[in-house]
């Protein structure tokens, strides 16, 4: 056999094992679409079912004894549980009951195949009740993420505050993703999560970094002003830079004044990182009492926290004057920091605005002049 | 026999109106976004309408503000959601008869549609 033959034929089998592969495709996707179309034909035909029962309590309609079984059942359960109220609600909740549903779905957490096991879960999530929170809580160590995250979600769902330690004392040995859906149970939680987290921060953040800096900053998302002297606490006592970060955030958004005056010792801090998030805070805080603090940041040797500081002062009272001397100082790098938060926050428009009018001060002239120098 | 219009992206809540109201001697027509309902309204008439207010193509208020310029008048229960009180109120200020806020309860529901047919 020549060389030629020998191509012809192994482009001939590659060219067969294409045509192979592209008919298995197109045949599997026919094969999906038909049981998709199935599924939902079936889910509809339950939500006819589900609005009779759900509408009137002695419906007598059948429902398949097997029903719980069908994912497509479950689908239609679930949408109803999130739109219904009162009494329809509690018809709902027999029909779950009556049909074995959580149960059914408890069976399907331990199945070998992952899809059943995430569906379960995920279903439990939106319809368990009082009696899945000892299977939700064993799953929150689960094998699969997404299964620890809806055991989470369902925990959270159904309101289980006792649940709120179990969740906390997870977040330094997960994954961040995971680590962060587990926060955002906690916010729903509101202020019944702040002292676990707190707790949690306290004892982890000298020794642990991602974990105490997810807590702090679900702490912030959660907005309760009793973590406010926690977390200056933590401010204070902070070894590691995130952690610092973190708190200096938590406590900027919280906007609590008693803070401001912790957070202001942190402002001559060795690292420019912590610096610059120092006057950030100060200014969400709106701390009149920074503003010696902000206007000396304005000569910081870092363009980023010249430019947070220039930011915050035109964000507390007061700090509009600390800008405009600064534009007007010999500082070259702090007024050009002054100068883009003035103009950032409209201060150049009005300037050419009072000039037009001819009522301009002499510092909106410096302004203008300035910004002129550099265009 | 009265007809009443639903307009719900949600198949769950049409599913669940069409099947109480039907029980309940009414003919129930059913529209999944607001260009559809708009559509339906101008090419029959209705008794009633119930519009949710935030679905795919017309809001629900645009709808009514749509069909008075057509000069169609049919009364309109706009459904809005729990948090939505700024919508609840400027539904009634553009022309709907009633709003109920979602996740509704039935019976309410029936008895404002009674009130109004």
């Amino acid at each position: 056999m020549s060389l030629l033959e020998l191509v012809q034929y192994a482009t001939l089998v590659v060219l067969v094992l294409d045509a192979v592969g592209v008919g298995t495709l197109i045949v599997l996707k026919a094969v999906n679409r038909r049981r998709r179309l199935a599924t939902e034909r079936r889910k509809r035909e339950y939500m006819r079912l589900i609005s009779r029962h759900v509408a009137f309590e002695y419906c007598t309609d059948p429902i398949p004894a097997d029903a719980a079984r069908d994912p497509a059942f479950i689908d239609a359960i679930i949408d109803f549980r999130n739109v219904l109220a009162g009494s329809e609600l509690a018809n709902l909740e027999r029909l779950i009951s009556r049909h074995g549903v959580v149960r059914r779905l408890i069976k399907d957490l331990s199945s070998p195949w992952k899809v059943k096991r995430l569906r379960a879960a995920m279903a439990l999530a939106e319809i368990g009740g009082d009696e899945t929170v000892d299977v939700l809580l064993a799953h929150l160590d689960d094998r699969e993420p997404e299964i620890r995250v809806q055991a989470a979600r369902g925990l959270g769902r159904i309101g289980w505050t006792p649940a709120i330690d179990e969740i906390v004392s997870r977040f330094g040995r997960v994954s961040p993703w995971v680590r962060a859906r587990f926060a955002d149970t906690l916010i729903g939680f509101g202020a019944d999560a702040t002292w676990p987290l707190v707790a949690y921060v306290m004892v982890n953040h000298r020794h642990e970094t991602a974990g105490p800096v997810a807590a702090i900053r679900t702490l912030a998302a959660i907005g309760d002003a009793q973590a406010v002297k926690p977390l200056m606490d933590v401010l204070e006592t902070a070894t590691d830079t995130e952690v610092t970060i973190a708190a200096l955030d938590a406590l900027g958004s919280l906007g609590h004044p008693m803070a401001a005056p912790v957070m202001r010792t942190a402002a001559t801090n060795p690292d420019w990182r912590i610096r610059a998030k120092v006057v950030t805070a100060l200014g969400q805080v709106g701390d009149v009492g920074a503003l010696e603090v902000l206007a000396t940041a304005l000569t910081d040797e870092s363009w980023w926290v010249r430019r947070n500081a220039a930011a915050a002062l035109g964000a507390v009272p007061g700090g509009l004057d600390r800008l405009y001397e600064a534009v007007a100082g010999d500082d070259r790098f702090a007024s050009d920091a002054a100068m883009e938060a003035l103009v950032d926050i409209g201060e150049l428009t009005a300037a050419r605005m009072r000039m037009e009018g001819g009522i301009a001060a002499p510092r909106d002239l410096a302004l203008i002049s300035h910004v002129e120098a550099h265009a | 026999m009265a007809r009443i219009l639903i307009a719900d992206d949600s198949e769950t809540i049409t599913t669940l109106l069409a099947t109480a109201l039907q029980s309940s001697g009414y003919e129930v027509e059913v529209a999944t976004d607001g260009n559809q309902a708009y559509q339906m309204g101008l090419e029959s008439e209705h008794d009633l309408a119930i519009l949710d207010q935030l679905m795919p193509g017309l809001l629900g208020l645009e709808v009514i503000d749509r069909w008075r310029e057509a000069g169609i008048e049919t009364p309109v229960i706009i459904l809005t959601g729990v948090d939505d009180e700024r919508t609840a109120v400027e539904s009634l200020d553009r022309g709907a008869v009633d709003f109920v806020r979602k996740p509704f309860r039935l019976p309410e529901l029936m008895a404002r549609i009674r009130q109004r047919i």
